[in-house]
């Protein structure tokens, strides 16, 4: 992970990021400001053409699957084990956030897209249907 | 009074981390066996508390980003675990605890059994959670804590010859009888108390949920300035009144009346109705603080949404992991447990994870890409450099401590 990419967000000016220290482990908003999850790891991709000189970043994946195999160990097999169980799908790969939607990196990264149009958020949307949602007042801010 | 209240988060935070259910009888233990010997302690946590709670604060003023984002962007995905699962242990049963320390003041005031409290203390705590704005929570709890103040003016009236108070601060020994492992057993007890990282994750999400931004820094500098040095002094009451009453008669601390009594003998029935409000106000902030905080970790490490700035079904996770902490917590008090001797358990377990938590800080505090101009000066380095030290070598002798001198008996 420590590869460095350039990344031609602003693109006046190419800055040179340390994708490990500048990109893995920051927090993801999406377009309207809101908490989207974390950087949890990055997919490189060989670049088109003949396929060589260094890889290059295709998405951000995010999420429990992520997680699990950036921890490895017993912990991570229990992660990524739970993230299989609970997911609909029967070989669930870890969620993907492709760079394009990806307009800024900074302390946080920012996205283009809002966060209800991303794969991430099954386990939010359980726990406030089923949990949080059905107690008087969830939908009030607190006075 | 604007001015005024914009320092109750500073204020809510150190009652919570100085004068929570654990610390109130730790302090009064304190007094009671080692007089004025440890007080120094507190003095060395009230600097190391401030210089860390200032740079955590002016991070979260100018980047937005509270402690546990920088403790998972700096410390990678493995050891933030690691330190979340400590920090959240001890966040539970200090929450645990002060669930049970508002109800033991409600019993102080009321005869009624602590246990039959504990639904409803629970409850209530849930319930400002789930409705009540943040800074109006901070506001009352911060402000009604105040009233530990009894505390201060009960040590004044109880006329202590002040020449030798400082004597005995400024030249601390051991005391006779008590072994030099015990005496460090409470060095490392206080200085974790003073220090506990629950302090900085509330005070540093507070600040966000708050919207502090870099015209805030002076909100923030004052804060820390009164807040913490507020807290100590009251911890440093607390035991100068058990010194002077307790210590000469050799009555020994274990419960919340012996902590008010020094203080009612100098001040009568006010005394007593001004610290039951106290103790009443300072438990139920240390149950925000810890319930919130345990919330505020484990979503800032997963990325999550967090906070009481937005609606409820906003957050839905985060309001989950607090009631689901509030549940389990009043659960394991119910059991009978001694709630203060799980806090006396949970302090060295803080003092234990200490450095995961403050060696982030430091570091991004020093981050140009993060602070935009506002990072560390040389005296905040060189006193965060200091500290790491300290917290590193109280980190290591905690737990062997603990075990030589059985948990301090």
């Amino acid at each position: 992970m420590s590869e460095h990419v350039g990344w031609a967000g602003r693109p006046r000016r190419l800055r040179r990021l340390d994708a490990g220290l500048s990109l893995l482990d920051r927090q993801i908003l999406d377009r309207d400001g809101r908490l989207s999850g974390k950087v949890d790891d990055l997919e490189l991709t060989p670049p088109e053409g003949d396929g060589s000189g260094p890889p290059v970043v295709t998405a951000i994946l995010s999420g429990p699957g992520a997680l699990a195999r950036r921890l490895r160990g017993s912990v991570g097999a229990w992660l990524e084990s739970v993230h299989s169980r609970l997911h609909p799908s029967a070989e669930p790969g870890p969620a993907r956030i492709p760079f394009g939607v990806v307009k800024e990196i900074a302390a946080t990264v920012g996205l283009s897209v809002r966060k209800d149009d991303l794969e991430l958020s099954r386990f939010e949307d359980w726990t406030r249907d089923h949990i949080i949602g059905r107690i008087p007042g969830a939908r009030h801010a607190p006075e | 009074m604007k001015r005024f209240v914009a320092v109750t988060l500073g204020i809510l935070t150190a009652i919570g981390g100085f004068v929570d259910i654990g610390d109130l009888v730790a302090n009064a233990e304190v007094g009671a066996r080692f007089g004025f010997d440890l007080a120094w302690v507190v003095g060395v946590g009230v600097i190391g508390i401030c210089v860390f709670a200032e740079m955590a604060g002016r991070v979260a003023a100018v980047s937005t980003r509270p402690v546990f984002d920088l403790v998972r962007e700096r410390l990678g995905a493995r050891a933030a675990l690691a330190n979340l699962l400590a920090s959240s242990f001890v966040n539970f049963l200090t929450l645990a605890a002060e669930v049970a320390g508002i109800a033991l003041a409600l019993e102080l005031a009321s005869s009624v059994s602590y246990l039959l409290w504990i639904p409803f203390t629970s409850l209530a705590v849930w319930l400002v959670i789930w409705r009540v704005r943040f800074e109006t929570m901070e506001r009352i709890f911060g402000l009604a804590g105040l009233s530990l103040v009894a505390f201060a003016v009960g040590f004044w009236r109880l006329g202590p010859d002040w020449g030798s108070v400082f004597h005995s601060v400024s030249h601390p020994v051991v005391p006779s009888g008590e072994g030099h492992a015990t005496y460090l057993f409470y060095a490392v007890s206080l200085f974790g108390a003073a220090m506990t990282p629950y302090e900085v994750f509330f005070f540093s999400s507070g600040a966000v949920e708050e919207r502090w931004t870099t015209d805030d820094l002076n909100v923030n500098r004052a804060n820390v300035l009164i807040g913490f040095p507020l807290g100590g002094i009251l911890s440093l009451s607390i035991m100068g009144t058990t010194a002077l009453v307790l210590l000469p008669r050799g009555i020994t601390v274990d419960n919340l009346a012996q902590v008010a009594l020094p203080t009612v003998l100098a001040l009568g029935k006010l005394g007593l109705a001004f610290l039951l409000i106290g103790f009443f106000a300072a438990t139920f902030g240390a149950a925000l603080e810890t319930a919130l905080s345990s919330g505020y970790i484990i979503s800032q490490f997963f990325g999550w949404q967090w906070g009481k700035m937005v609606r409820p079904v906003d957050a839905p996770r985060f309001h989950a992991v607090v009631l689901v902490s509030l549940v389990l917590g009043a659960m394991l008090v119910l059991t009978s447990v001694d709630p203060i001797k799980v806090t006396e358990y949970s302090l060295v377990l803080s003092a234990l994870a200490l450095p995961l938590t403050y060696f982030p800080i430091l570091v991004i505090a020093n981050d140009p890409d993060y602070m935009h101009g506002r990072t560390n000066g040389r005296v905040a380095n060189a006193l965060g450099s200091i500290f790491l030290i300290i917290v590193l070598v109280a980190s290591a002798a905690a737990i062997p401590l603990m075990i030589v001198t059985k948990a301090g008996q």
